[in-house]
């Protein structure tokens, strides 16, 4: 492109911010242009994803030539513009503001979930610091109001910065909460009677700055900073929104779960700053019911024990059916094909979901409910249920006679499987949770959850995502990946144990629909539990978004 | 168009607001010419009728209700049969408000704000009606204009309107 | 006395006919205006000087000069007749006796920026104002003076009156408009301005009742007589509603730059029992307030704002030596915070919150500190906000203790817990 091309495409506007001179793109609000030279300028009501409102008054900013102070969130950079971000006059009006939300605000911090990630305490730090001067009564509102089946109201914390009600506005477009009544007694309402009850109910804690609308999930579970945080990949459904899983390993008085919530990772492409209920709040199966050793006709056995098993009998007969599923991960999918496909050369492999099409929108949630089906299909393996089916017939004139199955509740989705069940010479259940199938099956191998492995899954766009694992696997868990490679090198040459990224550059090497890359490379935005102030705030590209 | 919009909207009301909304660009617009006409006719607004006007000026609920609570002329519960507005703001201050309204608390026998038990009456203050050259004044039933006040023309004011 | 012009029809009891109104010579100069450009008639209400009477006192000629015709969009003209601010009275006068005065003003405003569609927005409580104009609307309709063809002439003019509801903050322009779309009147951010964006998005003037009102007689008589009536750069009469402890309290129509003093003395009458002056406030409650020794100014925009008050909307509020300041005060700041929308957070708490200072200070457990926490609060809360109603509590909120420091302090030295020391030794 030439330099007339790129200006038409890409109008530049050149401002000095805080002495920083930098260019950036026409219509780029002054909030965004700070944020480029490393300037901080706080914001309560703003959110990139949200229309502006300009209520908190808390970005405020000194543009030479222009008496009054501007607010940064809603002002365009212009070419020439000199802007001042902490001067003193910035500084003390900034103080102010934060004054004036604090007037009524209740303090309620050692009885409310917000601490440790409450953006009043964090710039009240930074940027008050202030003696109260309020010797009057506060305004008192309604408190621990449940407007929903998974939030928490407390209309004497709120701030009133109105992003709640932009997102049922704007992004669910559901338009439950509203504010209503005037002045200083404003409040934030549902309608009476009726509830905040959308798909995305639980992105509305995310956004708030306060404690106003907390989760009723994590009400009063553990204090924000015992929690630890590691990035993976939703598997509730074939979008993949990018999350951050919050752990507590160190204080079981917290409770036993580990994983203790979940919440959105920044993903421009994916998911944005969003994710829905139903992978929200999909967390404790990770630590439930799940399946902890490998067992034996029901009795817990050695690991190798049942792998030596197995083996025989794959190479014994040719009569082995393996029912994979779209919600193992590329790797496992790859090596599983590479074994029993390639090397084995066994007949029937089928893929069959474990979970039935549901619910579907046009924002986030697909009506498959599996992370990895468009992997398995880049990988030659489609769902056909008719040849599924024929399975059963086969299993019972004995013409397959014996079953692995990789993590589906067989017998509680097909009847005809139970009836076959109990005929067959062997069955092998590999999976992370306990059901009815793995609870029959002769053979039992215990696996690691999503967030216990690394992998990649491919999504419904046929974007690659990769995850790396946060917790240890529970109890003697492993990746599939382990046992697999372990199978391979008892029925056959060549197979040592690898890393889940050396499998998939191999995979990506060989099969054109998986991009070369790193896993960092694929692993979306990286992102900390307690950002200053600023969580789920995109990385400083997506100012190139902006025409 | 549900049950409910057919129990408040029935014919006799929409021949009155159908011909006003009409005047307006967007469906939403005349949302306060609305709530004002239904006021009329049933004489205070209901959650269920925030709830119907939501469903005939095609918005949520909530953005009825945010309407109703925030301006001060919509009533929601049952209004007194006679209401006694008095303006409390600086130049009826100055010229003795605070007395009108204790006047009106001695006669009536109830708080400013409140309504007599038998739901007859009803005292309240309210800011600048726009009248200051007849302070301290008030405004009866939403409607007329009465100033000059002192306590022999509140004591008649409730007489004239007992019945 | 000054010729009166639009007080001439504010007869006790009488709204002015369609007829009658035409008898004494209205409805004339709306037909010169369908016959002149729309430059001509814009440049004609320049050279009047004629200020929005409203309370912005911004020149009405440039005002419109900063419509864009070229959009495609549909011009609005809403009327700003919410008439809020307290100690203003006037609008409620010109709806009740001149509704076609005030009609013929709104057609000549709309033919001078290609307006085809007029709101009038009459605060909710004024009922009887409301039913007339209702009526004088039907009446001018029924004569052909609005509708598709008006006055014959190929133009289309249709004007809906629009009732408000009880809200301060729908007398700020773009708390107006959003009223208008049916919703809250919370103001909107500017920039944009409601002249390229405003009504349902697009380019809308914005005038008040009494402002569109002298527009026939610019018209009829000469932009130059009616800027020779009033005082440099601010033409013409207003209405100036006076009220407080006067003997004679109303709505006078006087030249812009007319003499506050004369106004309290001579068309006030005085102050009752001939008691002392304490204090003026000259243009509606969110003026600053002046101190006797202020008085002798023209009350014009100008003049106002070098004493670092305003002329706002005209309404002139007369304290005797009775007044208790504090509880002035403090009834000004409990009208702020009732109306405030509560969008921005200065606003939102800080009105509330020096409210209940004030009356800390009134009950007798009042600070030292207060007054410089009051002067400090108040500094933060002009000048951050979203729109000026903050502005409007700023003014009288410096200005009161600036000038009478020492009311306050005698609260504070006289506070509860300072008579129980004293009780006790």
């Amino acid at each position: 492109m030439n330099m007339a091309e790129e200006t038409a495409v890409k109008k530049l506007v050149k401002l000095t911010v805080d002495g920083k001179p930098i260019e950036v793109p026409i219509g780029t609000r002054l909030i965004e242009a700070a944020r480029m030279t490393q300037e901080d300028v706080p914001y309560y009501c703003y959110h990139p994803g949200l229309s502006i409102a300009g209520n908190c008054r808390m970005c405020q900013v000194e543009i030479e030539g222009i008496p009054k102070l501007q607010i940064a969130c809603h002002m365009e950079a212009k070419d020439g513009m000199v802007v001042h971000t902490k001067n003193e006059k910035v500084l003390k009006t900034r103080q102010h503001m934060l004054e004036f939300l604090l007037v009524n605000h209740p303090v309620d911090c050692p009885v409310c979930d917000q601490a440790g990630e409450c953006w009043l305490q964090d710039y009240y730090m930074k940027h008050g610091l202030h003696d109260s001067r309020v010797n009057e009564d506060k305004v008192s509102k309604p408190k621990a109001v449940p407007i929903g089946p998974n939030v928490m109201l407390d209309n004497e914390r709120c701030i009133l910065c109105s992003r709640c009600v932009r997102f049922t506005d704007e992004i669910s477009k559901t338009r439950e909460l509203g504010i209503s009544n005037r002045g200083d007694h404003s409040e934030v309402q549902v309608f009476p009677g009726k509830q905040l009850n959308n798909p995305y109910s639980g992105n509305v804690v995310d956004i708030c700055p306060v404690g106003a609308l907390t989760d009723r999930d994590f009400r009063f579970k553990i204090r924000v900073w015992y929690l630890k945080s590691g990035d993976s990949v939703c598997g509730g459904c074939s979008r993949g929104c990018n999350i951050q899983v919050h752990t507590n390993l160190d204080r079981p008085q917290h409770g036993t779960g580990r994983v203790k919530r979940l919440k959105p990772r920044y993903n421009a492409e994916v998911n944005q700053w969003w994710m829905c209920d139903a992978g929200r709040y999909d967390y404790k199966y990770h630590d439930e019911n799940r399946v902890l050793a490998a067992r034996k006709t029901g009795a817990q056995a050695f690991e190798e024990t049942v792998l030596k098993e197995i083996a025989a009998k794959l190479k014994a007969s040719k009569k082995t059916a393996v029912i994979l599923s779209p919600q193992m991960t590329n790797e496992e999918l790859y090596l599983a094909r590479k074994l029993f496909r390639d090397e084995l050369k066994l007949q029937h492999l089928y893929l069959a979901s474990p979970k039935k099409d549901g619910f579907s929108d046009d924002i986030l949630i697909k009506a498959d409910k599996n992370p990895n089906r468009k992997g398995a299909e880049n990988l030659g393996f489609t769902e056909t249920p008719e040849k599924f089916e024929s399975l059963f017939g086969l299993s019972a004139k004995g013409e397959v006679d014996g079953w692995i199955i990789f993590g589906q509740d067989l017998l509680s989705l097909y009847p005809k499987a139970r009836e076959v069940f109990s005929k067959l010479n062997w069955s092998l259940f590999i999976g992370s949770n306990e059901n009815e199938t793995s609870k029959l099956a002769g053979f039992v191998l215990p696996s690691a959850t999503s967030v216990e492995k690394d992998g990649t899954w491919t999504n419904f766009d046929g974007r690659t995502q990769a995850f790396r694992k946060v917790l240890e696997p529970a109890g003697e868990a492993k990746s599939e990946i382990r046992f697999l490679t372990q199978l391979g090198a008892l029925v056959s040459s060549g197979w040592s144990a690898q890393t889940a990224e050396a499998v998939y550059q191999d995979l990506a090497a060989k099969e054109k629909s998986f991009p070369v890359r790193s896993y960092a490379d694929l692993s979306g935005t990286a992102s900390a539990i307690r950002v200053q102030a600023a969580p789920t705030v995109p990385s400083l590209q997506q100012y190139d978004n902006i025409l | 168009m549900s049950d409910l919009f057919n129990k408040i909207f029935t014919k006799e009301v929409l021949a009155k607001i159908d011909p006003v909304v009409v005047k307006y660009e967007t469906r939403r617009a005349p949302m306060l010419e609305v709530l004002h006409l239904l006021q009329e006719h049933y004489g205070h607004i209901s959650l269920e009728m925030e709830e119907a006007v939501a469903e005939y000026l095609q918005v949520s609920p909530m953005d009825v209700r945010e309407v109703v609570t925030f301006y001060t002329l919509y009533y929601t519960q049952p209004k007194a049969k006679v209401r006694f507005n008095v303006c409390r703001t600086l130049t009826c201050n100055l010229l003795g408000a605070e007395n009108i309204v204790k006047c009106f608390e001695k006669h009536l026998g109830i708080k400013s704000g409140a309504k007599t038990q038998d739901g007859k009456f009803e005292v309240k203050e309210v800011e600048c009606l726009g009248a200051c050259e007849l302070a301290p004044m008030l405004q009866l039933n939403d409607d007329e204009y009465f100033g000059h006040l002192n306590e022999a023309k509140v004591a008649e004011l409730i007489e004239k309107n007992k019945k | 006395m000054t010729e009166k012009l639009i007080s001439k029809y504010f007869v006790e009891g009488k709204t002015f006919s369609l007829a009658e109104y035409e008898q004494d010579g209205g409805y004339q100069a709306i037909r010169k205006a369908l016959d002149m450009k729309r430059e001509d008639i814009i440049e004609t209400v320049k050279k009047a000087n004629l200020r929005g009477l409203g309370g912005a006192g911004f020149p009405t000629g440039m005002k419109w000069s900063f419509i864009p015709q070229n959009t495609g969009k549909p011009v609005y003209l809403v009327i700003n007749g919410d008439e809020g601010e307290p100690g203003t009275f006037k609008d409620k006068y010109i709806l009740r006796h001149a509704p076609h005065l005030f009609l013929e003003g709104v057609m000549i405003a709309s033919v001078a920026n290609n307006v085809h569609k007029a709101y009038v927005y009459i605060r909710g409580e004024y009922v009887k104002p409301i039913q007339i104009l209702k009526k004088a609307i039907g009446d001018a309709t029924a004569k052909g003076y609005l509708g598709d063809k008006i006055f014959g002439k190929d133009y289309k003019l249709e004007i809906v009156v629009h009732r408000g509801a009880g809200a301060y903050i729908c007398g700020e322009e773009t708390g107006l408009l959003e009223s208008l779309e049916g919703k809250k009147g919370q103001p909107r951010l500017k920039p944009p301005f409601p002249a390229v964006v405003g009504l349902f998005g697009c380019p809308t003037v914005i005038n008040n009742v009494e402002t569109v009102s002298y527009l026939s007689f610019i018209l009829n008589r000469g932009p130059e007589w009616f800027a020779g009536l009033g005082s440099e750069k601010n033409g013409g009469m207003r209405l100036i509603s006076l009220s407080g402890h006067v003997r004679n309290p109303g709505v006078y129509e006087l030249p812009l730059g007319f003499s506050l003093r004369k106004l309290i003395y001579e068309v006030g009458g005085g102050i009752p029992g001939d008691k002392k002056l304490k204090a003026v406030v000259p243009g509606g409650l969110s003026a600053a307030i002046l101190s006797p020794e202020e008085i002798d100014v023209g009350l014009d925009f100008d003049q106002l704002r070098n004493l670092k008050t305003m002329a706002g909307s005209g309404g002139v509020i007369v304290f005797d030596e009775t007044t208790d300041l504090v509880k002035a005060l403090t009834v000004t700041m409990r009208f702020y915070a009732h109306e405030s929308c509560g969008q921005c957070s200065p606003c939102r708490e800080g009105t509330g919150w020096i409210y209940r200072i004030l009356k800390r200070i009134l009950e007798g457990k009042g600070r030292l500190e207060d007054l410089n926490n009051m002067a400090d609060i108040c500094a933060y809360m002009g000048g951050t906000t979203i729109c000026a109603l903050a502005d409007g509590a700023a003014m009288p909120l410096r200005s009161y203790p600036q000038k009478f420091r020492s009311e306050f302090e005698n609260y504070i030295k006289n506070s509860e817990a300072n008579s129980r020391v004293l009780q006790s030794t």
